[in-house]
């Protein structure tokens, strides 16, 4: 563990689950992490797997019928400690977080950004609430951030409307308007997901600028293991709810634990090795939610399954960084067959 | 913009020409003509067939169909909308006798719907699944479904005959003109026609402020640590704004047309009921030049919602 003063936000063993129609997803199910400043945070994993509910649970930014059910999520501001999951949804104190200490951006700046206000005004919104800045100071710290973001041409740039930017540029405004009071925590909710590759890269140089200069700690979800590689400092790997093997970026990358994690990496094509290389795909499919097997939720689909897999695997720690969610994980077999 | 607007002004002409056309077209199917009407039927069989002949000779009568039309038309631009055959009057004199009764009932209930429209409305997606939504969603069934008629009828007898509250129908008492005198009149028609409307507003409202709040800039709006308040109102509504600006709009054109049902109901001097005795008493020039009006009504109320959207949604822009 990291000394104190130095993380930015801690999870522990956060349960949020999701109600519909009577049924109960537990869709995450007793996360802990923490997130340290000037660091990034990997949370990778598939679809449904509990990454952006997760990241929603922070920001307490759920919807209305799920709640945390158990666990803290303690935010280690400058004013001390604050247990985000204590407070009032929407009550002040956790407005005052949002935006303020903790921002987010979101997938698809196509839809996040409202389309019948101007970028700016939108940027201006931000500041109106967390700062004692007057309407033109505003609109020139809009105009500043803009141009900090490199969209050209940024003083006629802050009067237009988001459907008159290019996805790039939206998501540069996004970046833009997060940044904008300066925040302890950046949760980045799969942010280039939506754009193509070589915005992708721009935005990724934008957001490590960004952590150095004003040492924000990053969450960020996705599930390209590339990203990952690139821009990780540490990387939990999710699945169904929880986090089965989180380390920093070495440890998960070089030395995977978890079949999930190697099954993960197996399933990337390497660019340059030609249409003749063997890409593992996982097989079969992530359980129902609603009938979610008692044990290893990764059981059913793993190669490496045992009869004691029909429990739930206990978290062990490897190393003072590296935990791992799985009984075979000091099998020597499992991972001399992964070595071939 | 505003060439935009000059430019469909322009293109309404053609269209109005061709209702006009229509119109005229309807009016000479229909059976007699002006001598029919200006001379008596029992005189009529008494006069020679020549004398007749003569007479729609020098009313220009026996001109091509054409000719006629043109002649109507440069009338009509003239503001000559031709004569009701019961009354004998000008129409044009009628339409403006009739227009500020229907202007004053059906622009208070345009204006009260909408108002209270979008509130019920915003207040049952803002409490989606509440009892106050089940209240507001069967209410607001209720006023889609039942007639206006009906709720006219039970309206005149509960506060204008069991309690007296409010007079039955009428727009004024000879001798008691001034607006205060004449507010107790409006009243119900006013509430009893704008029901429906309410109801449909709230409906759309809920329903398009629904959509709203379930996309993500919405989420955005949260994440900025903005009050509830401002997120449901300047990021929820403002967006649901436009559906149910156009609804709205599409409603304009009841100012000139007029309520048919509710201003026969409540005995309403204006062109609905002037419409509903025309068609009665077959007065066909009358029927035909207020449909004609109706008929531009909508056409320039289809304009006003293009506008409307262009001025409120910025993704939408005029002229291309």
């Amino acid at each position: 563990m990291a000394p104190a003063s130095d993380v930015a936000l801690t999870v522990k063993d956060l349960k949020t689950f999701i109600y519909t129609n009577n049924r109960c997803n537990k869709a995450v199910n007793g996360v802990s992490f923490s997130i340290r400043r000037g660091r990034t945070l990997c949370v990778v994993g598939e679809s449904g797997c509990g990454k952006s509910v997760t990241a929603a649970s922070i920001m307490q930014l759920l919807p209305t019928l799920s709640r945390i059910e158990a666990g803290e999520i303690t935010y280690h501001s400058d004013r001390g400690d604050i247990r985000i999951d204590l407070l009032p949804r929407n009550g002040r104190k956790m407005r005052a977080i949002r935006g303020q200490d903790i921002a987010m951006i979101f997938q698809d700046p196509m839809t996040a950004l409202n389309p019948v206000y101007t970028i700016g005004f939108q940027i201006m919104e931000m500041l109106r609430y967390h700062t004692r800045l007057g309407w033109r100071a505003r609109y020139r710290k809009a105009v500043e951030l803009l141009r900090s973001m490199g969209i050209p041409l940024p003083e006629q740039r802050v009067d237009e409307y988001p459907h008159m930017y290019s996805g790039g540029m939206r998501q540069r405004a996004m970046i833009a308007m997060a940044m904008s009071c300066n925040p302890k925590l950046l949760i980045a909710d799969e942010p280039t997901t939506a754009l193509d590759v070589t915005i992708q890269a721009q935005i990724f140089d934008l957001m490590e600028t960004l952590k150095r200069e004003h040492g924000t700690a990053v969450m960020l979800i996705t599930h390209d293991m590339g990203v990952v590689a690139e821009l990780a400092d540490e990387v939990a790997v999710m699945y169904m709810g929880s986090i089965v093997e989180a380390g920093t970026v070495d440890e998960v990358l070089r030395t995977p634990r978890h079949p999930y994690t190697r099954a993960l990496l197996e399933s990337i094509p390497i660019l340059g090795r030609g249409k003749a290389q063997e890409i593992h795909a996982i097989p079969g499919q992530t359980p129902n939610p609603y009938k979610r097997p008692p044990g290893c939720q990764f059981a059913d689909r793993c190669r490496y399954r045992i009869a004691r897999c029909e429990t739930m695997p206990e978290e062990t720690q490897l190393s003072g960084t590296h935990r791992v969610m799985c009984w075979r994980h000091a099998d020597e077999e499992v991972h001399l067959d992964a070595a071939e | 913009m505003l060439t935009y607007i000059i430019r469909r002004l322009l293109t309404l002409i053609p269209m109005a020409l061709v209702i006009s056309f229509l119109v005229y077209g309807g009016l000479e199917l229909t059976p007699g003509d002006a001598v029919s009407h200006m001379i008596p039927p029992e005189m009529a069989g008494t006069l020679p067939p020549e004398r007749l002949d003569a007479l729609r000779d020098s009313l220009g009568l026996n001109d091509p169909f054409i000719v006629r039309y043109g002649i109507w038309l440069s009338g009509l631009l003239q503001g000559n909308f031709g004569y009701s055959l019961t009354a004998g009057v000008p129409i044009r004199q009628i339409v403006l006798d009739r227009l500020p009764a229907t202007l004053e009932m059906a622009a208070a209930a345009l204006v009260f719907s909408t108002l209270f429209g979008l509130i019920l409305g915003t207040i049952s997606a803002l409490t989606r699944g509440t009892t106050a939504d089940h209240t507001l969603t069967v209410v607001g069934m209720i006023g889609v479904s039942i007639p206006e008629f009906f709720f006219g009828l039970v309206a005149i007898l509960v506060f204008a005959l069991n309690l007296g509250w409010l007079p039955v129908g009428g727009r004024m008492l000879p001798g008691y003109e001034t607006f205060f005198d004449r507010l107790p009149h409006l009243v119900m028609p006013a509430l009893v026609l704008s029901i429906m409307m309410t109801a449909g507003v709230m409906r759309y409202t809920r329903s398009s402020m629904l959509d709203a709040l379930s996309k993500e800039f919405v989420k955005t709006a949260r994440s900025k640590g903005m009050p509830e308040w401002r997120v449901n109102l300047l990021h929820g509504l403002r967006v649901a704004l436009t559906p149910v600006i156009v609804l709205i709009s599409f409603r304009l054109p009841i100012l000139i047309g007029g309520s048919v049902i509710i201003e026969e109901v409540f005995q309403w001097p204006g062109i609905g009921s002037e419409f509903i005795a025309a068609v009665r008493s077959q007065d066909y020039p009358l029927v035909m030049m207020i449909a004609l009006l109706s008929v531009i009504a909508v056409l320039l109320a289809s304009l006003i919602v293009d506008i409307l959207t262009a001025l409120i949604d910025p993704r939408v822009r005029l002229g291309e």
